[in-house]
């Protein structure tokens, strides 16, 4: 088995919430996520599947390097993201790249298409200076955008465009890695199924690693490999997307997958209340509150995602049996 | 505007569409260019069209009003006063301009600084400009002037130094705002060394309510400066200067009401052009009063 491409080790973030009035200054703290392991193999793609404010954005942007861990560690390849040296960071600056959610505010409103993906290439000096032009009308077909194009500003193209511009100046310094975060949420399901597309088969030909944030089980159906469900900081539910859409052995998982909506059936709310704060986290397990199934023990006792079947894993004590 | 947009435009018709057309649409901006044109054809050309030096005096000829010889009339010492008027436009452009693009120099370097470093330095940076601002710029460019001396130089360093003050705080403003936007994060994740992060993705996106500001400051600097030379604590007289003209103009002002009038007229026109073209650019420009964006 090769080496993963990025671990996390019981990776930790809290934030520090100042207390309300100035008589209670206890801070108290925010657990964004806690206790994520996660493994990504050179190659792999993975969708983070769950509610806002399960952490899937903190988490990758710990992945990312954007933001420390509070505790654990973030790995790539062998070392740590917080103890890279100047050249490491720029390799992973070129080697890991990242499509925001908000693609048009990701771009500079004053920069024409033609600079803003020639920089990074220009940055990591990929080719020589009058070959860059080329290369730039490369990548945007690529993309399937016309070479007429370049010379407009970011806040003149569609929202289809300029996602797929995104992905255009991600792929311009060619990239190992490529982590997206709701790349498609908001789109029309023409433009949508485009872009996923282009995920797709950028992904099959070029081998590049995906990570591609989602609330959609549809979309992580589609493009990835694996899914790994968040809920309230940590992973409750990861394995292969088949599997988990088939027979999924989290209740919350299963709850997710009744909150799509199909041709064939009634859509019945099937999750009550919302996620609960992450400040004050209940004891046990913390999908307890809103968990169909639960029991006495769920609430004594916070379960660890252990592996039931050979790359699966349920965080839950009574997992529901594969039918 | 969507069939216009997909025609493959060249990179200089580009810079027309952003720059010069939304100006156009500006009738108003478009006649204080006009007459802002007509000053600085005049001052630029100030030595062909005088038809007297403008520091001669000729004590025969005082007090005349408007004739042949002399078109404006004479001031007491009997110096022609259209030259001195075309002259004083030269002078009162040059301190205009030079004073307001100092202050932005040194202004937009400190907001710059302020906003992008934070913590301490820009708390330590925010209260000197503070300082600066709590004074009226007249004031504060009287008191330099006052330690300074008098003399044109010095005119412009200090009302270069009345204008850091707003300056910084606008860029810094502005800066604070960009700074968190994603695109500046997403250029830190691709790699962009923090010099070019300011130089590239910063700077352009702060820039253009500062040059608004500043096209509405050269017409309050050259206020100032006649201000100043009034009070006579701005440049040294005999140098043609308008508002040392309309102060030599006072004591004469009922037996010859056009050695004031002259240049005061000639001030008001100017800076009624000024603020014309200053409002225009900020109607066109500012992102923040624009309307058709």
């Amino acid at each position: 088995m090769q080496e993963p491409i990025f671990s996390l080790l019981d990776v930790e973030r809290t934030y520090q919430l100042r207390g309300r009035g100035w008589r209670n200054r206890t801070p108290r703290r925010l657990k964004a996520l806690d206790g994520v392991r996660l493994d990504l193999q050179r190659g792999d793609t993975l969708a983070l599947v769950g509610e806002s404010g399960s952490g899937k954005s903190t988490l990758i942007r710990l992945m990312l390097g954007l933001e420390p861990a509070s505790d654990g560690r973030v790995l790539y390849g062998q070392r740590d993201l917080a103890q890279l040296d100047a050249a490491e960071k720029k390799r992973f600056a070129r080697e890991v790249a990242f499509i925001y959610q908000n693609a048009r505010g990701s771009m500079n409103p004053r920069m024409r298409i033609a600079d803003i993906l020639a920089e990074p290439i220009r940055l990591h000096r990929l080719c020589a200076e009058s070959a860059i032009s080329q290369r730039v009308v490369a990548l945007l077909e690529r993309v399937g955008l016309p070479a007429g194009l370049l010379q407009r500003f970011p806040g003149e193209l569609s929202g289809g465009q300029i996602r797929r511009v995104a992905i255009a100046r991600a792929l311009a310094a060619e990239p190992q890695v490529i982590m997206a975060d709701e790349s498609v949420a908001g789109l029309d399901v023409s433009v949508q199924a485009q872009v996923l597309n282009l995920l797709r088969d950028l992904c099959r030909e070029s081998g590049i690693t995906l990570v591609f944030i989602t609330h959609d089980l549809g979309v992580a159906s589609y493009l990835c490999e694996k899914i790994a469900v968040l809920y309230l900081g940590r992973i409750v539910e990861q394995g292969p997307t088949d599997a988990i859409l088939d027979t999924p052995r989290h209740p919350y998982t299963r709850a997710l997958l009744q909150a799509f909506p199909r041709f064939d059936m009634p859509l019945k709310a099937s999750l009550s209340g919302e996620i609960p704060s992450p400040v004050d986290l209940p004891k046990g397990c913390r999908f307890a509150g809103r968990c169909p199934q639960v029991q006495a023990a769920c609430r004594e006792t916070d379960p660890a995602l252990t592996a039931l079947e050979a790359g699966r894993q349920v965080a839950c004590l009574f997992p529901m049996a594969a039918a | 505007m969507s069939e216009v947009l997909n025609l493959p435009v060249a990179a200089d018709s580009q810079w027309k569409r952003r720059f010069v057309q939304p100006l156009l649409r500006q009738r108003s901006a478009m006649v204080g260019l006009a007459i802002i044109a007509v000053y600085v054809f005049a001052a630029v050309f100030a030595p062909w069209l005088a038809t007297h030096d403008p520091t001669a005096q000729d004590l025969m000829a005082s007090l005349q009003g408007p004739s042949a010889a002399h078109w404006l009339g004479t001031d007491s010492y009997g110096q022609d006063l259209y030259s001195r008027l075309l002259y004083g436009a030269q002078l009162a452009l040059i301190i205009g301009f030079a004073s307001v693009a100092l202050g932005l120099a040194v202004g937009v370097a400190i907001g710059l600084t302020a906003g992008l470093m934070g913590g301490r330095t820009e708390w330590v940076l925010m209260r000197i400009v503070d300082g600066l601002l709590a004074f009226p710029e007249l004031i504060l460019a009287m008191a330099f002037m006052a330690v300074l001396g008098l003399g044109t130089e010095n005119v412009v360093y200090a009302l270069a130094l009345s204008f850091v003050g707003p300056f910084a705080r606008m860029t810094r403003g502005d800066v604070l705002q960009v700074k968190n936007q994603p695109y500046i994060e997403a250029a830190r994740l691709m790699g962009v060394s923090t010099a070019a992060i300011v130089w590239r993705h910063v700077l352009p996106n702060v820039v253009s309510p500062i040059l608004v500001q500043a096209g509405m400051r050269v017409s309050i600097a050259i206020l100032l400066e006649s201000g100043l030379s009034f009070l006579g604590i701005g440049v040294v007289p005999p140098t043609p200067d308008w508002g040392l003209m309309i102060a030599e103009g006072r004591a004469f002002i009922t037996m010859a009401p056009w050695i004031s009038g002259v240049p005061g007229v000639a001030l008001a026109i100017l800076l009624v052009a000024l603020n014309l073209l200053g409002d225009g650019l900020r109607d066109a420009f500012d992102p923040n009063t624009r309307k058709d964006a």
